[in-house]
């Protein structure tokens, strides 16, 4: 009888891997195809093109048109004309010189701070209340530079800003660090060395930790000098977090916009106006699309020309890894 | 150059006690090795030692000097990691110079010391070479020359030659051996391979549980373990044990046990009642037929180890004991042996597992002078 019961069941069983067969077979032949590869990275495409290589496409297209959007004449084709008009205008070759010299001064300021800063954290583990001066430390990066941007204008204000106060109490004079001449580009260098040291000490506290503790040990043991301990031991190991941290922020560095339009628009005359800055007056105050859009590609290549660099950094750790 | 005391010293990670109330003196100019199983203790004694560690409580003196405050660059020491430790990105030749130009040496006395340990150590090939070449092997033999050349006080070695290829292990041992003879310097040596300390120590530390169970001479702890640990630990395989009675003989002691052919007198204080024989299996006579003081016993299995010795598993009376035996005696022997337990051979232990008081009363007058030409062979 329960003989007979097993056979029962094992021809249902059949039945239902029958049943399944085709579907289970289909199922086999998407996947064998040479297309299913294809098919896979297809979402993913798509959403490439329509979101990034279309609009990019179309960037550069209007780069090669005279294209105002206040006016009514249609927009004209004016091949590599206001390309040409950039090249020739000493304005924008300020602007992209100033861009370069903040990048340079708020990269390298908070390069310098951030590490000084992350050899004094990674120095005091011991310390009580390191991580809630840890977490505190991390604020300004989280902070939008919409609020920053905000509240630092009223702390450089000349009439209620704090700042004022204090300088005013020192030297009895009174300082408009937003309007002037001379001090608006800094004023604006010192808040993004403020919003951005932080990331650069946590850079070198993640670099400082890839640094084996027994090399460290080994150091202290074979009384090297400090500085010796940096060069040998911390940063044949710790480079190359670093190096992409500065990378980064200097990509990011060449893109400030928001931070400077809030503070200064620009200002005082064209003081602290940045190729970000300049980008967005000519688009959306002016409404100079064509001319726009050839700021763009330009600002567009010399992002890339940051990345390659980026990116060849990491290749190079990765062929040394292989070597290794 | 100088001894190393370490008094009380008491190591607790949480509820983990790593060193447990530790003294100990290393003495000078030795080479003192540090065995023991995992987890016993002995990397934790030496981190202290160097200062890489600080002590629960307890202190550390080299020579007169206090150092258990110090940091391990005040105290003038040399180590050499488990793993290879160099710095990287530099040739050979500097690595083994950066310690030394903080130094105030003259160049000539730089490239003297640089020269011996490149010698000593055969690194003559790789002198130029970017470290980042080197096998890991290579690697540490740079470390090791870097610790050396600095001539510091104190030389501590951290299992070194656990994480390199068998080649060089064995190259590495030897150039030790020869580091160990020109340098007679104060070095311990942490290792949890009894071969290593074998072949390198002056002394053995053996350690157990946080504790140092023994310190002898490397035949001496093989031969005369202090307790039940120090028998096992050491030898391959570890000694046998197997319990027997205590019983009155006439005016003194008797030790009865179905391995011996007849009670065998005792000598020394003791109490009838049970103790533990201990007899290391390379020291157990087996026969292939009947013998004087032999007993009988059944051949479980057979097998041959290094050296094409014969590993045998014998059984008497449910009594399961191990003999090495060389290569003549152990292919003659059949399913039934004759096994002799030399007197003079074995070590009581009382029911703590530390030597008793008693000896067999054999042991003293010429069977003594005839084993001491026999080597301890199961130590490789």
């Amino acid at each position: 009888m329960a003989q007979l019961g097993t056979q029962i069941e094992s021809v249902a069983g059949a039945r239902r891997i029958e049943a399944t067969q085709p579907r289970l077979s289909r199922w086999r032949a998407l996947e064998e195809s040479r297309l299913f590869p294809a098919v896979l990275v297809l979402p993913i495409l798509i959403f490439f093109l329509v979101w990034n290589i279309i609009p990019l496409l179309w960037l550069l297209g209007v780069s090669f048109y005279r294209f105002k959007l206040t006016s009514a004449q249609p927009e004209q084709y004016i091949g590599f004309e206001n390309f040409r008009r950039l090249w020739e205008s000493s304005v924008y070759w300020g602007t992209l010189g100033r861009t370069l010299t903040f990048m340079v001064c708020s990269v390298g300021l908070a390069t310098v701070l951030g590490i000084l800063l992350g050899l004094l954290f990674w120095g005091s583990a011991r310390m009580p209340g390191r991580r809630l001066a840890l977490t505190l430390l991390f604020t300004p990066m989280i902070l939008p530079p919409v609020a920053v941007g905000t509240f630092y204008r009223l702390i450089y204000d000349p009439t209620f800003g704090v700042l004022n106060y204090y300088a005013n109490r020192i030297t009895g004079k009174t300082y408009d660090f937003l309007g002037d001449k001379e001090l608006a580009f800094w004023a604006l260098v010192a808040v993004d060395v403020w919003m951005w040291t932080p990331f650069m000490t946590l850079m070198t506290l993640a670099a400082l930790g890839s640094v084996p503790k027994a090399e460290l040990e080994a150091a202290e043991i074979d009384r090297l000098p400090w500085l010796k301990r940096l060069w040998y031991v911390v940063l044949p190991h710790g480079k190359f977090i670093l190096m992409l941290g500065i990378l980064l922020r200097t990509i990011d560095a060449f893109k400030t916009t928001d931070l400077v339009y809030l503070m200064t628009r620009g200002g005082p005359g064209n003081r602290t106006e940045l190729v970000g800055v300049t980008l967005y007056r000519q688009g959306f105050e002016a409404f100079q699309m064509g001319n726009a859009s050839a700021m763009a590609v330009i600002a567009l290549l010399i992002a890339i020309a940051f990345t390659s660099i980026y990116l060849y950094v990491l290749n190079y750790r990765e062929t040394r890894a292989a070597l290794r | 150059m100088s001894e190393i005391r370490v008094e009380g010293l008491t190591k607790t990670f949480g509820p983990v006690v790593a060193l447990d109330n530790v003294s100990f003196v290393f003495p000078e100019s030795e080479v003192t090795c540090l065995l023991g199983p995992s987890g016993c203790g002995k990397t934790t004694l030496m981190r202290i030692i160097a200062g890489l560690e600080t002590p629960t409580s307890g202190e550390v003196y080299f020579g007169d000097q206090r150092v258990t405050r110090l940091k391990p660059s005040q105290r003038d020491i040399g180590m050499v990691f488990q793993y290879p430790v160099v710095y990287r990105g530099i040739s050979v030749r500097r690595n083994i110079e950066l310690p030394l130009l903080s130094q105030k040496l003259s160049a000539a006395e730089r490239q003297r010391r640089l020269d011996t340990v490149v010698q000593i150590l055969g690194l003559e090939d790789s002198l130029d070479k970017d470290i980042t070449q080197l096998d890991n092997g290579t690697r540490q033999k740079v470390a090791v020359a870097r610790a050396v050349a600095r001539q510091p006080r104190i030389i501590l070695f951290d299992e070194p030659i656990t994480n390199v290829d068998a080649h060089s292990k064995l190259q590495l041992k030897r150039s030790f051996k020869e580091l160990t003879r020109q340098l007679r310097q104060t070095i311990i040596y942490v290792t949890h391979d009894q071969t290593e300390a074998m072949t390198l120590a002056d002394r053995i530390a053996l350690m157990e549980k946080g504790k140092i169970v023994q310190c002898d001479e490397p035949r001496e702890l093989y031969n005369h373990p202090a307790d039940v640990f120090a028998g096992w630990f050491l030898g391959n395989p570890g000694m046998n044990f197997f319990p027997a009675n205590v019983v009155a003989a006439g005016q003194g002691l008797a030790l009865d046990a179905p391995f011996f052919a007849r009670p065998v007198p005792l000598t020394g204080n003791g109490q009838p009642g049970q103790i533990t024989v201990g007899i290391r299996p390379e020291h157990v006579v087996v026969h292939a037929s009947q013998a004087p003081n032999a007993v009988e016993a059944r051949l479980l299995r057979k097998s041959i180890t290094i050296g094409r010795q014969y590993l045998l598993a014998i059984d008497r009376q449910g009594q399961a004991l191990k003999a090495k035996v060389p290569p003549s005696v152990g292919v003659a022997l059949g399913s039934t042996v004759w096994v002799e337990l030399p007197l003079d051979r074995i070590v009581l232990f009382n029911e703590q597992g530390r030597r008793a008081g008693l000896t067999p009363s054999e042991l003293a007058g010429a069977s003594a002078a005839s084993t001491a030409a026999r080597v301890p062979a199961g130590s490789v």
